[in-house]
This record gives C-alpha cells, sequence and structure tokens, in this order.
C-alpha cells in the first residue's frame, strides 16, 4: 500500500494581522490508498478547508502536501481527484444529464459513450428520469445526488466530498452511504469523506480524522475496526455503538477544552 | 364564488388583448380629450384623423406610408448592422476586460468618456468624416448605431462574465480546464442573462443612432431625414411628423420584440 495523501506539518492561515484567521494548525496525516477515511469536527473548524487544500484550490501556509506521490498540483492536472462541494454547485442552464456529462467534455475524454457513462451515474444515484431536468426543477437533495454522479463519472482514483449527503432526508442517506460503500468496494477508490454527522463517519469509514474547533487541529484519529461489507446490522451491533460514543467524548472533549481556552 | 370561476374561464391571452385594447382607447381618448381641453392647435397636436390621413396621402412615389415604410427599413438596416457591430465590439471588449486587469482599468475611463460626449455633436462629424473617405452614405449611421450599442454590451457583459460563483470557477479548475473551456463553457453562459439585458437597451439605442445619424443636413434616406422634412412642413401639414415618429418608434419596438423572443428561447432554462 501506498500513501495517497500526505500532510507535513500544513497551515492554513487567512488574511493577515487582526483579521487572521488560523483554519488549520500543523496538521499531520497519511492515507493510504484505497482507505475510507471520514473528518469530522465542528462547523468552522476547517474540513473544507483541509479538502481544498488536498484538491489545489487553496495553496497551504506552511507544510508539505502531496497527492497521489506528487503536488497537489500536479495531481489535479492529471485529474487524479473528483470533489463533491458541500453546496451542489450545478450549471443552471445545463440538464442533469448535461450536467453529468461536464467533466468527461472537459477532460475530452476519449470514452466514446458519454452519455452512456453519465445516464449509469444517474441511474446509480437514482435520477434516471430526470435526465432532462434543469437544476432549478429539482430539489436540494436531488441536485447533490447529481453532483455525486459528476463527480464519480470520470472514475477518479480518488474522492474528496464536502458534506455530501448533508441536505438528504435520513432514508436517502443510509441507502446513498450503502451505494457509496459499494462503489468504494468495487472500484478500490480512495475516499476523504467530510461529515457532520457521527454515526455516518462510523458507518462509512476505516478510519475517523477527529477535529478540534477553531484553530483546526487534529485531535485524534480513530481506527474504525467494523468488518466490510457493512450493511444494516452493522448499524445495529455494539462495537457500532462503542465507536459512535468514542468519537462523540473526543468531540465532546475537544469541545468544552477549546472553550476553557478562550 | 361563481364571478370567480367566470373570471377564471376567461382565457388569459384574452384577457391581456383586453387590456391592451382598453390603454388604447384611452390613450386615443386622452390625446383628443387633452387637444380640446387646452385647446391645442393643430401644428402642436393634431387630431388623430390628421395622422391617419398623412399616412394615406398620395405622393409621386406612392401613398406616404409606402414611401415611410421603406425608409424605415433603410433605417433599420443601418441600425441592424450598428447593432451587430456593437453587439460583438461590445462583447470582446468584455472578455478582453475580464481575461487581462489592464486592459480594463487603462480602457474602461476612455469607453465612459465615450459615452460621455453628446452624440448629437459628435454625429456630424462622423457622418462629414466617413463620407470624405468615400465610404457609402448608410456606412457613418451604422456607426454611429454601434458606438450607442456598444456601451451598454460592454458593461454588463463585463458584469456577467465575472458574475460566476467560487465553487462553479473551483469545479472547473479541479478539472483542469483551459482558459479557453472555462470562458465557453462557464463564463459566457453564465453572462447570458446580462448579456440579454444590455441587448434589450442597445436595440432600441441602435435605431436611435442610426435617425441621429440620418438628421444632419445631406442625407436622403431613412426615417431620421422624413422626421426633418416632417419638422420643417409641420404647420402645413400636421399629420406628417407624428406619422414618421409612428414608424420611428415602431422600428424601435420590433428591434426590442426579436431581442426579447431570443432572449425567452436562449434562457429558458431560468424561466417560471
Ligand atoms: N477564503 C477564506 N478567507 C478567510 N477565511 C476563511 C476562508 N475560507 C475559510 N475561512 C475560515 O477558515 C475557517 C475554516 O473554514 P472551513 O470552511 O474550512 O470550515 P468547515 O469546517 O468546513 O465548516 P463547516 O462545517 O461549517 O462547513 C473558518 O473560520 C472560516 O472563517
Ligand atoms: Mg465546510
Amino acid at each position: 500500500m501506498s500513501h495517497i495523501i500526505e500532510f507535513d506539518q500544513v497551515w492554513k492561515i487567512f488574511g493577515a494581522g487582526e483579521s487572521e484567521t488560523i483554519a488549520l494548525q500543523n496538521v499531520d496525516l497519511t492515507v493510504e490508498t484505497g482507505e475510507f477515511v471520514s473528518i469530522i469536527g465542528p462547523s468552522g473548524c476547517g474540513k473544507s478547508t483541509l479538502l481544498r487544500l488536498i484538491a489545489d484550490l487553496l495553496p497551504p501556509s506552511k507544510g508539505d502536501i502531496r497527492v497521489n506521490g506528487k503536488t497537489p498540483r500536479q495531481a489535479r492536472l492529471d485529474r487524479d481527484y473528483g470533489m463533491v462541494f458541500q453546496a451542489p454547485t450545478l450549471y443552471e442552464w445545463r440538464t442533469v444529464l448535461k450536467n453529468v456529462e461536464l467533466p468527461l467534455e472537459v477532460m475530452r475524454s476519449a470514452r466514446e459513450d458519454k452519455r452512456g457513462r453519465a445516464v449509469k451515474m444517474l441511474d446509480l444515484v437514482g435520477l434516471s428520469d430526470f435526465q432532462n431536468h434543469y437544476p432549478r426543477q429539482l430539489s436540494g437533495g436531488m441536485q447533490q445526488r447529481v453532483s455525486i454522479a459528476r463527480a464519480l463519472v470520470f472514475e477518479p482514483t480518488l474522492i474528496l466530498m464536502d458534506e455530501p449527503f448533508g441536505a438528504l432526508d435520513e432514508f436517502t442517506r443510509e441507502r446513498l452511504n450503502l451505494e457509496l460503500l459499494d462503489i468504494w468496494a468495487e472500484t478500490h477508490k480512495t475516499v476523504i469523506f467530510v461529515t457532520h454527522s457521527i454515526s455516518e463517519a462510523v458507518f462509512l469509514s476505516s478510519r475517523v480524522v477527529v477535529m478540534t474547533p477553531r484553530p483546526g487541529k487534529i485531535a485524534r484519529i480513530i481506527d474504525i475496526d467494523l468488518s466490510y461489507p457493512r450493511n444494516f446490522e452493522t448499524r445495529e451491533s455494539d462495537r457500532f455503538f462503542e465507536l459512535v460514543t468514542e468519537v462523540r467524548e473526543t468531540l465532546k472533549e475537544e469541545f468544552t477544552r477549546g472553550e476553557i481556552d478562550d | 364564488m361563481r364571478d370567480a370561476s367566470l373570471v377564471a374561464r376567461i382565457p388569459t391571452q384574452w384577457l391581456r388583448w383586453g387590456v391592451a385594447l382598453l390603454l388604447i382607447a384611452l390613450a386615443l381618448f386622452l390625446w383628443e380629450g387633452s387637444k380640446t381641453f387646452f385647446n391645442l392647435p393643430d401644428y402642436k397636436l393634431p387630431h388623430l384623423a390628421q395622422i391617419g390621413e398623412a399616412f394615406v396621402r398620395p405622393t409621386p412615389q406612392g401613398p406616404v406610408w409606402r414611401v415611410l415604410l421603406q425608409d424605415t427599413l433603410y433605417t433599420g438596416l443601418e441600425a441592424f448592422l450598428g447593432f451587430v457591430l456593437g453587439g460583438i465590439s461590445g462583447f470582446l471588449l468584455a472578455a478582453l476586460f475580464v481575461h487581462w486587469k489592464p486592459a480594463e482599468r487603462g480602457l474602461m475611463p476612455y469607453v465612459v468618456a465615450s459615452q460621455a460626449v453628446p452624440i448629437i455633436a459628435l454625429a456630424p462629424m462622423i457622418v462629414v468624416g466617413v463620407g470624405r473617405l468615400g465610404a457609402p452614405p448608410w456606412l457613418s449611421k451604422a456607426i454611429i448605431a454601434t458606438y450607442l450599442t456598444f456601451f451598454p454590451v460592454t458593461i454588463n457583459a463585463t458584469r456577467g462574465l465575472k458574475s460566476v460563483d467560487r465553487d462553479a470557477l473551483w469545479l472547473m479548475h479541479s478539472y483542469a480546464a483551459t482558459r479557453q473551456q472555462i470562458f465557453r463553457k462557464l463564463r459566457v453562459p453564465a453572462s447570458l442573462p446580462y448579456l440579454f439585458t444590455a441587448l434589450k437597451i442597445s436595440a432600441t439605442a441602435s435605431v436611435i443612432g442610426a435617425i441621429i445619424g440620418e438628421l444632419p443636413v445631406g442625407s436622403k434616406r431613412g426615417i431620421g431625414v422624413q422626421i426633418v422634412v416632417g419638422s420643417q412642413y409641420n404647420t402645413f401639414n400636421p399629420g406628417f411628423l407624428w406619422a414618421t415618429i409612428i414608424m420611428a418608434a415602431l422600428l424601435g419596438m420590433l428591434f426590442y420584440g426579436v431581442v426579447a423572443l431570443v432572449e425567452r428561447r436562449a434562457l429558458h432554462w431560468k424561466q417560471e
């Protein structure tokens, strides 16, 4: 196994002087190829920022980042990752199908069957009947599912997901969690998954990264030793509850410590 | 309840036409009413019948309405040429501004200044200058129309091309898209609502521009020439000036209507 992501003492500081915000403080993190890693932490602790650094959408202020053994920039140019943003970010002038085809269009992929690929991905997220709708005609949750289909359609090795299921109801969320695990198992992708939901993080991940409130540091990395494939029974197992409690306790500890520090 | 259902059963199309007809009737009534009430002489405000009569009066070249129609079409061609040239140059300028900041900072003051100069003062110079070069007479009019058209397009298109939000742009970066792809697949479509707002302003402005170009002495064709003639002979034939004004207004409305129609088609994803 090789390291697909390496953070070596990475800092991200926004602004300067009075308005300085330390978003990430001295982050060390290594992710192995094929892992499913969730990042959890209170709002504003730097989760999105962390993903954006991996994606080379923002540069780090200090420290070194490697993605697939390359600089983040090179990894981006090589189209190594697919990103699901916190907001659906669909192009409103394109139909659902056209939105999913967008990455294939931009990458001028040699793949003959753009349409076929896009249709298959829409099928996967349960939106086959909405191919010719425009984004404004979809609910928030449906829009987010389109954006997931769009991130998967060009089969990147690394998938970065920023609270992709945040806008969904519990049932759809659990169904998509299972779908996501299927895709992950089938395609041997690496997934970095930001979430607010403790149970979701535990259910999906091989490891959960718990972050502290601002300035964002890694408080603890918790191994999730539940066996794959996971299913509804997993959620009802004792070990599942133990791990959920462990993550919750860690979050709570860090939260109160943060308040005392202030 | 019964009344409501009755009104609901009238097709909306009919309602719209009904309201339009009512408004026209009201306008006609106000026109004739104020003429009587304020006792306005014909050269200030002719009777509606006089305007109608001016339209059908015979001339050696046929009835007046046909002559006016030909002049209006001529002006329409000049304006259309100016509209197209102004639209293209305005958009290209905006594209330049968006991709190269120094251009915007350096050129924008001149673009603004160009519009601060009264076009009435500038028009005769353009007409004479272009005429001296031996260019056909319609060219100088089209140039003035261009001059009035490009400005709203430049301003709005620049804004529109910049109106993409951060995540939409980041999405393109995450695909390692080229500048050209970002422009074509993101910036241009995002700018369309802004662009059409500008084009609707420009549609009527281009007609005004062409007409202004026809006003200086020496022009021979176009509805602007007829407006000049109409104001000179207003005391003898008070209906004629208004006939020319109506034709000019119809031309402007036609331009606007066509742009609005294209807009509806192009921006159907935005409707409802
Ligand atoms: N472009 C920016 N300029 C200045 N400050 C920023 C910028 N982006 C993020 N920040 C700051 O960095 C911190 C972390 O932001 P980030 O968006 O990464 O949080 P998050 O953990 O994703 O929160 P949430 O769960 O609410 O999405 C916040 O305090 C935010 O104010
Ligand atoms: Mg976030």
